[in-house]
């Protein structure tokens, strides 16, 4: 393919807009608007109105975050394991995975802002020398995870600006006005000399290795924030290992479906092939065995142990009130990925598709029943309460999958979502070895 | 001065009727708000200490058990080294203290607390006039997004502390009762000194029939339950 | 400034015209190079090791100090008891030391590489949008007068003169 062609073929996003991309701005602008509101009135009034209760004081908020840290374990796997091992069809993919990455780990970060009972005191977290004697508590895992997530997340911000430059630089050198001023200021002053492609590429090698041990800590961290409390079913040494395996395998479903998305709304087709779809999917059903594996091992050790706490929130999914959501989840998880992505046939775009939604709806489930089920029956039975969630969570859980939308969509209108000087030097690597 | 205090009480279950006096007063002396029948009914009720209510037995040969419950102030609580900002420390006379200032609502506590007995100010409390009037000046009003729990009616220590300070002597033992323990009618709540071996609370820690909840946790209770006689 | 260059098609030939400005007397420091993709040739590169990697460790050494200080020396200057654990708890200062450790890293990494990359400068430069198409820019800057004949024999036919 020509290099003209891959230059205006993936230009284009950035010089023509239509009505649609307005269209769909505005509907999904509407939508986090309406979740912004929702979450000032909340402030306003207190947590009161969403459905949190004693005992379980943590539901959809806590679930949404642990959800949205999770998704954002899609870019670095894909992007900087990939770069390590070399492997050329991730060229197409890792700008869109690594912009999932920082948005995902921004609408995440929101979350433990949203929960908070008094979120304008949220700086308490932040150490920093106040006459107040206000500081942060080390030995608690929430202040782990605002050294994990802020690392990741400028981590990944870098990880995402930098392979972007020569890419600013291209479009300031083909573009005049407003466009050449605002690409010249992202490029940095990008000229393309080897000295500088040989500093990138070191540079882009250190942060792939540095990138992976850090996402690897992160969710961990967040599983922490249930394994360091003596509740039934949270205390539990598997945590960490599950819950990065999880977010792997949601991040790979929600990669899937917005690399599909971008290639039917930006007319990708002649870049992302069923192939790299393909490949993602037989990863995707990868981490579909390995969570099941971890799913089973868990709940093996906890029925066979038989500790009466534990047995309470382990019959309370498998055959309680959480039953219907339970085998949904395991269902969307193991099941419908398992069948789609194991028979070939099957595994068309369409198929890593749909095996990717029940991926994402299963995975949140996920989140909620091992967050909800064991808060609601800790160990005095007199405690034990039921939790319904309330519109406002409802409201604010919607308008962040809207969020995540818009941020998208805005990025893929401002900047190539696939990387170009990548994709060519795919091309000039592949033609070399033909 | 004195020897530190460590404070702990004892609570025996043959004594508890079950009446709910120590609620109400708890109630009455910390400023807890009363969140009205919809939010009771939502799980939003706030009682420091509460009275819990187990049925054995089939009818006609039922049973009834009490145990009032209230923060067991634990030695290894926790709640405390989850607290980001330090809300939830603990005290060198060995009090689980909630700091109300600190405090940013994660609500961290709560789920690590094994006995549930932390709560969340859901909304702002009101107190229609005159109930305004029965504010305790004593103890502050918690604003909406904090955690309290029971703080062996802390304001109550430190006053007798200051006085027996001020009047250079120790204290005495039981001349420091909380609201639940002052008005039990039938005496089943005991609050002392355990670092007193004189101390009323320290005899009805050692006595056989006493037992820690949630021992097996290894959260180091201070509250001793003195088992039915007929349970034991 | 006045620039003087040639685009060609591919590395190699973009390598003979570095050869023969070498031959015509320019010094390497004074030749640009400039392509939109990172191009393969030896000569072209002039490798030289960027010690990206000693930065980073370096600036990762910085961070797991600053995290170590932070957990140990701030948490003695304000000891508060919390669930019966030391006040300098070692778990949790681990954790809070390789996050800082990654992220000082990854901050070296980066500063670094804007500088050693000599990006942030100001100052118009050759450059030719064809380069986006794939052409391999080989040119001097600022050439003195009396080369300027034999820089343009060595860069070829389709040389040009930038004068502004």
């Amino acid at each position: 393919m020509s290099r003209a062609r891959i230059v205006n073929d993936l230009l284009r996003p950035l010089r023509d807009t239509t009505w649609r991309f307005y269209a769909l701005v505005a509907v999904l602008a509407g939508i986090v608007a309406l979740g912004a509101g929702t979450w000032v009135y909340q402030m306003s009034q207190g947590l009161g109105l969403a459905g949190i209760r004693w005992p379980v004081f943590w539901a959809f908020y806590v679930t949404n975050f642990v959800f949205w840290i999770g998704i954002s374990h899609a870019g670095t796997l894909i992007s900087a394991i990939l770069r390590l091992v070399n492997a050329q069809w991730r060229r197409p993919v890792t700008r869109c995975a690594e912009v999932i990455t920082v948005f995902a780990l921004m609408i995440g970060a929101l979350f433990p802002l949203i929960h908070l009972g008094r979120p304008w005191l949220f700086f308490y977290l932040i150490p920093y020398p106040s006459e107040r004697g206000i500081w942060p508590n080390f030995r608690s895992p929430l202040v782990w995870d605002f050294f994990a997530i802020m690392t990741y997340l400028i981590g990944s911000t870098l990880f995402l600006f930098l392979p972007t430059i020569p890419d600013f630089a291209l479009v300031r050198d083909t573009s005049t006005g407003w466009r050449r001023r605002l690409y010249g200021g992202l490029a940095i002053g990008w000229r393309g000399t080897p000295q500088q492609w040989h500093c990138l590429e070191s540079a882009m090698q250190i942060m792939a290795i540095a990138i992976v041990p850090v996402a690897v800590s992160v969710h961990t961290i967040v599983s922490f924030d249930f394994s360091m409390t003596p509740v039934p079913m949270w205390h539990s040494t598997i945590f960490g290992p599950y819950f990065v395996t999880g977010a792997i395998f949601s991040g790979i479903a929600a990669l899937i479906v917005a690399m599909a998305m971008l290639r039917r709304l930006l007319r990708l087709e002649e870049y992302l092939h069923r192939v790299h779809f393909e490949n993602l999917g037989k990863l995707l059903l990868l981490m579909s065995l390995l969570w099941t594996y971890f799913i089973f091992a868990e709940r093996l050790t906890v029925w066979y142990g038989n500790e009466s706490s534990e047995m309470v929130v382990l019959r309370s999914t498998q055959h309680g009130e959480f039953a219907p959501l339970y085998w949904t989840m395991i269902g969307c998880n193991f099941i419908v990925p398992f069948t789609i992505l194991s028979i070939r046939r099957l595994r068309t775009i369409s198929g890593c598709v749909v095996a990717s939604v029940a991926v994402l709806a299963g995975m949140w489930i996920e989140r909620f029943l091992i967050i909800v089920p064991s808060l609601a029956h800790k160990y005095l039975p007199y405690s034990w309460g039921v939790y319904r969630p309330r519109p406002v969570e409802i409201l604010i859980t919607i308008s962040t999958f809207a969020g995540m939308g818009l941020l998208y969509a805005l990025f893929s209108k401002f900047v190539p979502i696939i990387s170009i000087w990548e994709l060519k030097a795919g091309e000039s690597h592949a033609g070399a070895q033909g | 001065m004195s020897a530190q205090h460590r404070w702990g009480m004892a609570v025996d279950l043959d004594r508890c009727t079950g009446c709910g006096a120590c609620v109400t007063a708890c109630h009455a002396e910390n400023n807890i708000p009363t969140v009205g029948a919809d939010q009771a009914a939502r799980g939003r009720a706030m009682h420091w200490i509460r009275v819990e209510r187990y049925w054995e037995g089939e009818f006609p040969d039922v049973r009834l058990k009490f145990r009032p419950v209230m923060c067991q102030q634990c030695d290894a609580a926790p709640c405390e080294p989850v607290c980001p900002t330090y809300a939830s420390h603990h005290t060198s006379e060995g009090l689980n203290a909630q700091v109300y200032n600190r405090c940013i609502g994660t609500r961290y506590c709560a789920n690590a607390c094994p006995y549930n007995v932390r709560f969340f100010e859901f909304f702002n409390a009101v107190w229609e006039k005159p109930l305004h009037l029965q504010l305790n000046p004593d103890v502050s009003v918690r604003e909406v997004g904090v955690m309290e729990k029971c703080t062996f009616c802390v304001q109550r220590i430190s006053a007798a502390e200051t006085q027996a300070r001020a009047e250079q002597r120790p204290t005495r033992d039981g001349q420091i009762t909380p609201a639940c323990a002052q008005s039990c009618p039938a005496r089943a709540l005991v609050f002392g000194d355990l670092n007193d071996p004189e101390s009323e609370v320290s005899r009805l820690s050692r006595v056989a029939r006493g037992e820690k909840l949630l021992d097996e946790l290894g959260t180091r209770p201070k509250v001793t339950y003195l088992a039915r006689q007929s349970d034991v | 400034m006045n620039g003087i260059y040639a685009l060609y098609a591919d590395a190699i030939s973009a390598e003979h015209a570095v050869e023969a400005l070498h031959t015509a007397g320019v010094v390497d420091r004074d030749i640009v190079v400039m392509s939109s993709e990172p191009i393969d040739v030896a000569t072209l590169r002039r490798e030289r090791s960027t010690g990206l990697f000693w930065i980073a460790a370096a600036g990762g050494g910085v961070g797991g100090l600053v995290g170590l200080w932070l957990t140990t020396a701030t948490a003695r200057a304000w000891p508060l008891v919390t669930g019966g654990m030391p006040i300098v708890a070692w778990w949790p200062t681990l954790i809070v030391v390789f996050e800082l450790t990654m992220l000082g890293g990854m901050l070296a990494t980066a500063t670094a590489l804007i500088v050693t990359a000599k990006l942030l400068r100001r100052g118009s430069a050759l450059n030719s949008p064809e380069i986006a198409d794939a052409r391999i820019l080989v040119g001097v800057e600022n050439p003195p007068d009396d080369m300027v004949g034999a820089m343009e024999r060595a860069l070829g036919a389709g040389c040009r003169r930038v004068i502004s």
